[in-house]
Order: C-alpha cells, then structure tokens, then sequence
C-alpha cells in the first residue's frame, strides 16, 4: 500500500504547513527587536546608520537589535501593500513610491503622524525646519516619513573639462546649451543620463518649468490651474528633447542604468550630470571616482530668459523617507526611536557624510562637497519639488517611462505632455 | 495517428536494401553539399559557447571594467574577490541551502502526486475524469500574478508567509497542470494488455501501478523533474513575495543582494554568484543528460 | 460494447481503449484507488490555483485597494477595459510576442531536432547539451548578456561592433525604439529556449522507427519532402504539446521583459502581465489589475482551444 502512505504524506505535509509557525512578529516579550524594511542594503545609507546607532542604544538596552530587510525599489510598494493589507507592516519601513499608497496606510490607521509622535518624545526639534516643510509639501500636510536625507539638486560638472575647452561655468539655459554644443563640437559628450531610471530627464523638464512660469508651476497644474498641454508647459518639453535630438545625452541613454550613467561622469567621458547630492557620497569614493573630488563642481540650475524663477530657488527633497508602524510602535520603540532622532543627524554625517534633514554639526574633516552641500541648501531661499511630486503614481509611471522617447524623438513634446495631462486627469 | 497508416503499408511492400548512404561515388559531393550544415552547426556552437565563457569571465572582472571596456574584452586580471563576496556578503551558502530546501520537496511533491493523478486521469476509468483533466489544463492558462494576492492572505494567515512552506506549497500547485498532462501523454502509450497481464497476475492496482506502470515511465519522471527543476530554481515573483527574511532567501532573490537604490548591479559579484551557482545545476544536467534523453526517447510523448 | 469502451480524457479525447475483460474494468473503476491516485493532487491544486483564481476573479467586480477597502462596482472594470487604450496595446503586444517566440521556439526546436538526428546522428549528444544549457541560467544574467552584447553606449556591445565591421551603422540603440526593442525579447527568448524543444522534438523523431523514414526514401522521399509528408504527420502530437506549452508560456511573459527592458521605451514592449502588476501593485487598483489578468487567461484559453481545434481538423483529413 505505497499509495496510500503516499498520501497520507501528503496529508501531513499540508497539515505540518498549516502549523508550522513562520512569522516570529508575536513574539512581545523579549529585548526589541525593531525590523526595518528598506531598498538600500544593510551595508550602506540609512540601515548602515541605524544599525550603529542602535548597537550603541544596545549598551544602555542589552539586546536591542536592528533587523534590515531588503526590498528592491521596484518591488517596494508591491510588499508593503500585501503587509498593509494584512494589517502588518514592519516597525520602521522606507516609504512606498506611491503616496497613493502612504496616505492609505495613514488613513486606515497603519501608520504613525510623526510631528504628533517626535514632539510627545520631546525630540520634534531636532528636525530642521525646512526639511519637515518639505516632507510635508509631498506627504498630503503631514509628516509621514523621517527626512533620513535632505538633498539638493543641481548639475555636477567636471572643472577640468570645462577648463579645457574654454568654458565658463554657464547660469542660463543659453548658456548651458552653448556649452553643451562647444563640448559635443570638441568630442566630448555633454551630459550623463539615466534613462533608464527616467527621472534624472524628468528633473529637467520640472527645474525649467519651474524657471520659466515660476515655482508654482506644477501646483497649478495639480490645482488644474494650468494643464500641462500649454504652450509654456510644452516649450519646457521642447526644450529638453532639444538636448536629446542634438545628442547632448549621448547614445543610447534609455539603457543607461544609474550606475553606468554616473560612472560615464566619474570617469570624464561625459562632462555634465544632473543629480542629487545624495551621489557626492559615490564622488568621494576613489576607487570609482577617476576624475578626483577636486574636479567636480556644482551649478545651481540655470534659469531662462524671460523666466521669473530664480537661481536661489533649489530643487530639494528629503530623498526616501522612513515612516514607522502604529501596530509595531509601543514604549520600547519610543524611546529607541527618541535615542535615533536625537543623534541620526552627526552620526549620518560622520558615518557617511550624508546630510540629513535632522539639526547637525558638520565635522571638521568634512569633504569639500560635503560642506559645499551644507552651505547651499543655507542659500537656498525656496525649496523646488521635482516633476512628478505632486502626480498621482501612474502619471509618475508615464512621466518617467516615456521620457527616454521624448529625448530619442520617438515621442513629440506635445504628445508626451498630452499622454502625461491624461493620467493626471484620470488619476 | 492516422497519417502514417499510408506510408506503412506502402513501405511493407517495398523490398528491404541498405542505406543509401555508403554509394561511394557520391562522397565528394556529399561532403560539399554539407559545407553549410557545418558552418551552421558551428554558428551554433559558437552561440551557445559564447555566453559561458563570457559568464565565467565577467564574474572575473572588476567593477568599472564593465563601463570602461569593451563586453568582448578579457578581465584584466583574475578578481578572485568577487567570489569571496559572493559567498560572504552574497551569503550564497545559506541561499544554496535554501532554494535546495524548497525545490527538492516540492520536486517530490509534484512528481508523485503529478504522476498518480496523471495516471488516475488517463488510465483509470471514472465519470468526469475528462472534466477533471481540463481542470488541471487549464492551470497552464493561469498567470502567477493573478493569484498572488490571495495566495499571501492564505499563507499569511496560515503563517506560513516568510517560510519556505509557502514557496513548496505554491511550486507544487503550479508543477501540477503540466506534469499532469504530460504524464496523461505518457501513460497513454502504455498497452492495456500489460495492466491486464497483471492483474490476471492477481495484483492490486497499487501494486501493479508500483511494480509494472512506475518502471515503465521511470525515465519520464526523470525528464519531468527536469523540465520542472529549472522552473522551480529560476522563480524570482514568488520567493520575492513571499520570503522577506534573508535568512531564508533563495538563490534568485539573494542575487539582488547586490543591486542599490537606484537598480545599480554590482555585476563582477553577481556573475560570480550565478557561477556559483549555475555550475551545481549544469552539473546536475549533465550527469542526468543521458537519462533523460533515454526518457523522452522511451517512446512516450509520441502520439 | 459500448459499456467496454470510453473515450479517452482531456488532452488525448480521440483515443479509444477498449479493455476486454471485466475483472480489469473493475479494477480500473475502483473509486478508492482513484480518490487516492488523484485526491492529493487536486486538493493541493484547488486550494493552491481554483480557489485563488476565483478569488480573484471575484475582485474584477470591485473597486478599491486592499487597504481601503474594496467597493463592488458591477461591470464597471470591465467597461473601462473596453476603452483602455494602454489595455489594448499590451494585448496586441502579447499577442504578437506570444506567436513571434512561439513560431521561434518551437520552429528553431524542430529544425536543430532534425539537425540531430539526420545530420549529426550519435555524436549529437554535446551539441544537444550545449543549445540546451541556456535554460539553465538565471534570467538576469540572460538579460544582462543580451543588454551587453546589444549595447550601444557605454560601450557598443559586439552586435553593434560586428555592424560597424560589415560596414553597417555600428551605433544603433537597439532598445531605443520598440521595434528593435521587440527583435531583441523575442531573440533572446527563442535562444534561451530552443534548445528545450529541440530535446522534446528530439524525442519525437528519435522514436520514428526507421524502417519508415528509410522506406519512404526508397519511395524518393527526400529532404522537405520527407520532413512535410512523413516526419511533421507522425511528429504533430508532440508538436502540439510543444506549441501549447510555448503559446502558454509566451503569453504569460514577465521575468525576461523585466529584466530585458522593463516594458519600455515608454510602454511599447509592456505585455499583459506587466501592465496587470503595475496596475494592481504599483496603482494600487487590484480590481482593475485582477480584470486584466482575467482576460490574459481568456485569452490563453482561447489560443489553446483554437490550437487544439487547428490540430483536430488537421488529423481527420
């Protein structure tokens, strides 16, 4: 009877699944364990941080531990919303993509307002102002998420090929476009970009709009003051599929990961490279690095002719942000919580020289990017959103997957703004 | 079934003589008409070799040689490190481990109860098997992604969601439909004369299906696992879904251990990591190549 | 007689066994055998598949995330499909994927099954193990190699090389539009997976015997003649299976265009699978995503039922 032990097998087998136990999130007692959900890996960033913060926390509270899960970005909002939809989420986790998604975790009560939680800790001070500000421009009002990064955004650009080839630091689009073509006339790719992350393309379009029709520009169009199919809207489209038909991004930039597209900068192929400070943690390594910290420079967006932004206006935002549990968050938590608030910001410096969006003191042997990071976002009269902050996440989607088409000239200006009006409308 | 009635009867009458192929005076000729099946086998070769070696090279090369040189180039020197942070960092002992954990069982569990149902299905006689044996076809048709989110309500509150039970449950479910069928296939080309002889033999049918059925599509089995295998080991949706702890990563998951926030790959570990791996599974085929051959030469899938 | 004979199941419906004596039909009617011959298997099934699948079936009917709550709507996902144009393009890309890899595969699978066994003969079996060895690999590194090798910048990948070479333009962006963008998934998808079907053809042909093929020489059979008229008749069942299990596996594409391309330039290589995860995991509009994935199975039903109707015709000529 081989058959029949073979199902009773099969019936243990199910059964034993049914039992056996695989989530240890019941287990309460016990020193804390908080499990951080997060798209950078243990080694680096934020989790890096945290995990020696909490090793020190761990000397007045033996056994607290810092659990890293790692989720690829792609895939981040996907697991949250199966967690959420069980009701639960990890103790502290990187914010889903789709602030869609965010404001339905708060709404059903899943998630922590933390401007209520950090003053009731009585550490609320420690975030510096301007950051809590600009969480709250893209979280719905409220602060949801802990800046862990406030970064600025501008174009980094190579000193001594600029040198070379006889260019002055350029502060308009004209100018910017005149030494984009010297540089392509003399063999030198303009600028590195990654289309295949699309929004390193997009940041242009938001920066020139909101050069041109002012900072509000794309709240108007959330406010269905404007739509993005007019004709200023269109021009700042035009504009940037300008310096893809003229080959300024090189080729084949809609295949160029992150990675590749910043090594063609690091290694002086490409001159110029739009991107946040969060990377002058990559320009620092010299093992990557093959054109020296020394050499790289940093434009504030240029502004346009006839335009009423301004240069002291600076596209800012607090990179990914970590919001934490309702569920998960007990006394325990709070007061971890309080001793990662209270030293996130030095500690983030001295560990990585990462600029936080919590009150810090730059140590003395902070690089000269670092410090020339610090400074800037201390000029910066008026933070600038990016393109798609203030999208519902299927425009995002379109917005940064049709860009590589609009600068290839797969795709007009007018239909890309025509496609990306749509999904806001049905959004 | 029908169509070669023709060509058998036809060919009972014609007389029996060798092979045409030791007319000598044909040979040079032969030979030249052959010259673009060689080249065409050796394009071949050439594109199935290709990729190996540039596998085993690139997981030999260090970070920037793969945006600095060209992707024919050779590794400028042998970068043993990438291994050593493969099996570090990469912790592929402990995803190895893991994946073989939740293959193997549900390897097991697909075949055998693949194999009895395949055999219930197209042997046995009963109202409604037909109905049935559409019901398991039609789980070819089911995309993955469409069952995702019931699938982790119910393990979810089975508890069952970040152990490797879930990814042993779900791999049998969608190993069924097509061991099912094929084995329908399979069992089809047994004679009913060999069932009768044995129970005239006085066996059970438990017996006669371990003792006479089983033996007769060992090698199918062995194919099927096969085929099954590499679904199973290749699956990145459902262990991506599924498991969270790394501690219980599979290989495929694991091997995003080196990717960043942005999608950037570290791609000299990587490739050192799917070597790692992929020469186990290579292995594995080889040693197996021949018994398969035999198993899908065993006359069965034929109509 | 006709209580000894019946029609065979599912796949195989036109086959007739007849079994003579009574004690085997007992025997083989024996309803706790049967219950535990298939018992294990479609209860693993139906909790892991049919309950899921009509789960899900039931949330086409609703609006909502499964955090919110889900509302019921009616017919509503349905009617927004109608006019969906985004829908309608992934269809038709799925469509034309499905039968570009299929025609592929199993096309690729039959010629190198007849390069084995009337060309190579006995020493095939190397050759047999290297076409095979690329369903061996994990799908990001296939990916990574095709991206590498139809690159165009930093480095241009060998196929631009081998262009700039002949003579031809060397710096084409392979994944810049999607027409290319398609030649490159359906290349490297066929590649991946010839060499599978030519092991499964292999078999099929391997097992004509060859009196038939040395008979029908005699006859003055010879190349395509003997291929069309005696190898592709015996070979149609095997065949069949090949195509179905292709078609199914085609349409159902996810990984390889993830990793590839991830759907783009734009959406224009987004198949239906990826269009129904963007929807439900990234929009957070399961309803609508789980209405996509619906038709996805309709439509592979459709396929294989045209395939099996195609086939059934095709024999009874």
């Amino acid at each position: 009877m081989k058959l029949r032990s073979v199902a009773i097998a099969a019936a243990a087998m199910l059964a034993l699944a049914a039992c056996s136990s695989g989530t240890d999130d019941t287990a309460a007692s016990g020193p804390l364990q908080v499990k951080y959900y997060s798209v950078q890996q243990p080694t680096e960033g934020w989790p890096l941080v945290f995990g020696k913060l909490t090793d020190d926390y761990a000397k007045t509270k033996p056994g607290t531990t810092l659990k890293v899960e790692v989720a690829p970005q792609a895939d981040l909002d996907q697991k949250l919303q199966l967690l959420a939809s069980q009701n639960n989420l990890p103790t502290i986790f990187n914010a889903p993509n789709s602030n869609e998604l965010l404001q339905q975790m708060y709404n059903s009560g899943q998630i922590l307002d933390l401007e209520a939680t950090l003053k009731e800790l009585g550490v609320f001070d420690k975030l510096n102002p301007a950051a809590v500000e600009l969480v709250k421009k893209t979280q719905g009002g409220k602060l949801l998420g802990l800046p862990l990064e406030l970064n600025i955004e501008g174009v980094w650009y190579n000193k001594k090929l600029f040198a070379d080839n006889g260019i002055t630091a350029p502060t308009t689009w004209e100018e910017l476009s005149a030494a984009a073509a010297a540089l392509q006339a003399k063999g030198v790719q303009p600028f590195a970009a990654s289309g295949q992350q699309g929004w390193p393309l997009t940041r242009l379009l938001g920066n020139y709009l909101f050069r041109t029709v002012g900072p509000n520009a794309l709240q108007d169009v959330k406010d269905g003051k404007a739509k993005l199919t007019d004709p200023q809207y269109v021009a700042a489209a035009q504009a940037v599929a300008d310096l893809g038909t003229k080959g300024y991004f090189g080729k084949g930039v809609g295949t160029l990961d992150y990675a590749t597209a910043q090594d063609l900068f690091l290694q002086g192929k490409a001159a110029m490279f739009y991107m946040g400070s969060w990377a002058v943690r990559d320009f620092g390594n010299q093992q990557t690095n093959k054109i020296g910290a020394d050499n790289i420079g940093f434009l504030p967006f240029p502004t346009v002719a006839g335009g009423t932004g301004t240069a002291d206006q600076t596209p800012m935002n607090a990179g990914l942000t970590t919001v934490v549990s309702k569920k998960g968050y007990n006394a325990e938590v709070g007061a971890w919580l309080k001793y990662i608030v209270e030293h996130y910001g030095d500690r983030a410096l001295s560990e990585i020289g990462l600029v936080s969006g919590f009150t810090a003191n730059p140590p003395a042997d902070a690089s000269a990017l670092t410090k020339g990071v610090v400074t800037q976002i201390g000029a910066t009269k008026q933070p600038l959103l990016w393109f798609e902050a203030l999208f519902p996440t299927k425009a995002t989607d379109t917005a940064t997957k049709n860009v590589t088409r609009l600068v290839t000239g797969d795709m007009s200006p007018a239909d890309y703004m025509n496609t990306l009006q749509k999904a806001i409308d049905q959004g | 079934m029908s169509t070669p009635t023709a060509v058998r009867h036809a060919h009972e009458t014609a007389p029996v003589t060798p092979t045409l192929r030791h007319r000598p005076k044909n040979r040079l000729g032969r030979q030249l008409r052959r010259m673009p099946l060689r080249a065409a086998v050796a394009l071949l070769l050439l594109i199935e070799i290709y990729p190996l070696v540039w596998l085993i090279l690139s997981s030999l090369k260090q970070e920037d040689e793969f945006s600095l040189k060209p992707v024919w180039a050779l590794p400028e020197g042998f970068d043993w490190a990438n291994y050593s942070e493969a099996w570090t960092t990469g912790h592929m002992s402990t995803y190895l481990r893991n994946s073989l954990l939740a293959t193997v069982p549900s390897l097991a569990a697909i075949i055998v109860f693949g194999v009895a149902a395949g055999f219930a299905l197209q042997v046995m006689v009963w109202r409604g098997r037909g109905a049935v044996l559409l019901v398991f076809l039609a789980g070819v048709m089911v995309p993955l992604q469409m069952v995702l989110l019931p699938l982790f309500t119910i393990y979810f509150k089975a508890q069952l969601i970040n152990s490797l039970w879930s990814l042993i449950i779900t791999y049998t479910a969608f190993g069924l439909p097509l061991t099912v069928f094929l084995m329908a296939g399979y069992f089809r080309a047994i004679p009913p004369e060999v069932l009768e002889a044995s129970f005239l033999d006085g066996a059970g049918i438990f017996r006669t299906f371990a003792v006479v059925v089983l033996p007769m599509v060992r090698n199918a089995i062995l194919t099927i696992a096969l085929v099954q295998f590499f679904f199973i080991w290749n699956d990145l949706l459902l262990s991506l879904t599924f498991i969270s702890d790394d501690n219980l990563r599979t290989v495929q998951t694991g091997l995003l251990n080196f990717v960043g926030q942005y999608g950037q790959r570290q791609w000299g570990p990587t490739f050192a990591s799917i070597c790692l791996t992929v020469v186990p599974t290579l292995l594995l085929y080889l040693a197996l190549n021949q018994k398969v051959m035999k198993g899908l030469t065993a006359g069965s899938v034929k109509g | 007689m006709t209580g000894r004979r019946h029609r065979g199941g599912g796949p195989y419906p036109d086959r007739l066994i007849t079994y003579e004596e009574e004690p085997v039909r007992s025997m083989l009617g024996d309803k706790r055998a049967i219950a535990v011959f298939i018992g294990p298997a479609l209860i693993v099934y139906t909790l892991v598949m049919i309950v899921p699948l009509i789960w899900s079936a039931g949330y086409t009917f609703f609006d909502g995330s499964v955090i919110g709550g889900f509302n019921f709507t009616g017919l509503d996902n349905y009617k927004q499909l109608l006019g969906d144009d985004a829908f309608w393009a992934s269809t038709w890309f799925t469509v034309k994927y499905g039968i570009a890899v299929t025609v592929g595969q199993v096309g690729f699978g039959l010629l190198l099954a007849l390069l084995y066994t009337f060309y190579l003969k006995r020493a095939s079996a190397l050759v047999r193990t290297l076409v095979f060895f690329p369903v061996v690999l994990p799908t990001v590194a296939v990916a990574a190699m095709f991206t590498k090798l139809f690159a165009v910048a930093p480095q241009p990948g060998l196929i631009n090389s081998i262009a700039s070479v002949l003579g031809m333009s060397g710096d084409r962006d392979w994944f810049g539009d999607s027409g290319s963008a398609f030649i490159v998934l359906v290349v490297m998808d066929v590649w991946r997976s010839m060499g599978f079907y030519a092991v499964l053809l292999y078999a099929g042909l391997v097992d004509i015997p060859d009196d038939i093929i040395e008979g029908a020489r005699l006859d003055g059979a010879r190349g395509w003649r003997l291929v069309r008229h005696i190898i592709l008749p015996m070979l149609t069942p095997i065949l069949l299976s090949s195509v179905i299990f292709s078609i199914n596996g085609t349409l159902k594409v996810f990984d390889s265009i993830m990793a590839l391309t991830g759907g783009g330039p734009g959406d224009t290589t987004s198949p239906l699978t990826l269009y129904m995860y963007k929807t439900a995991f990234s929009f957070g509009d399961y309803g609508y995503g789980s209405t996509i994935a619906m038709q996805l199975t309709l439509l592979s039903l459709l396929v294989t039922l045209v395939i099996f109707r195609f086939s059934r015709k095709d024999q009874t000529r």
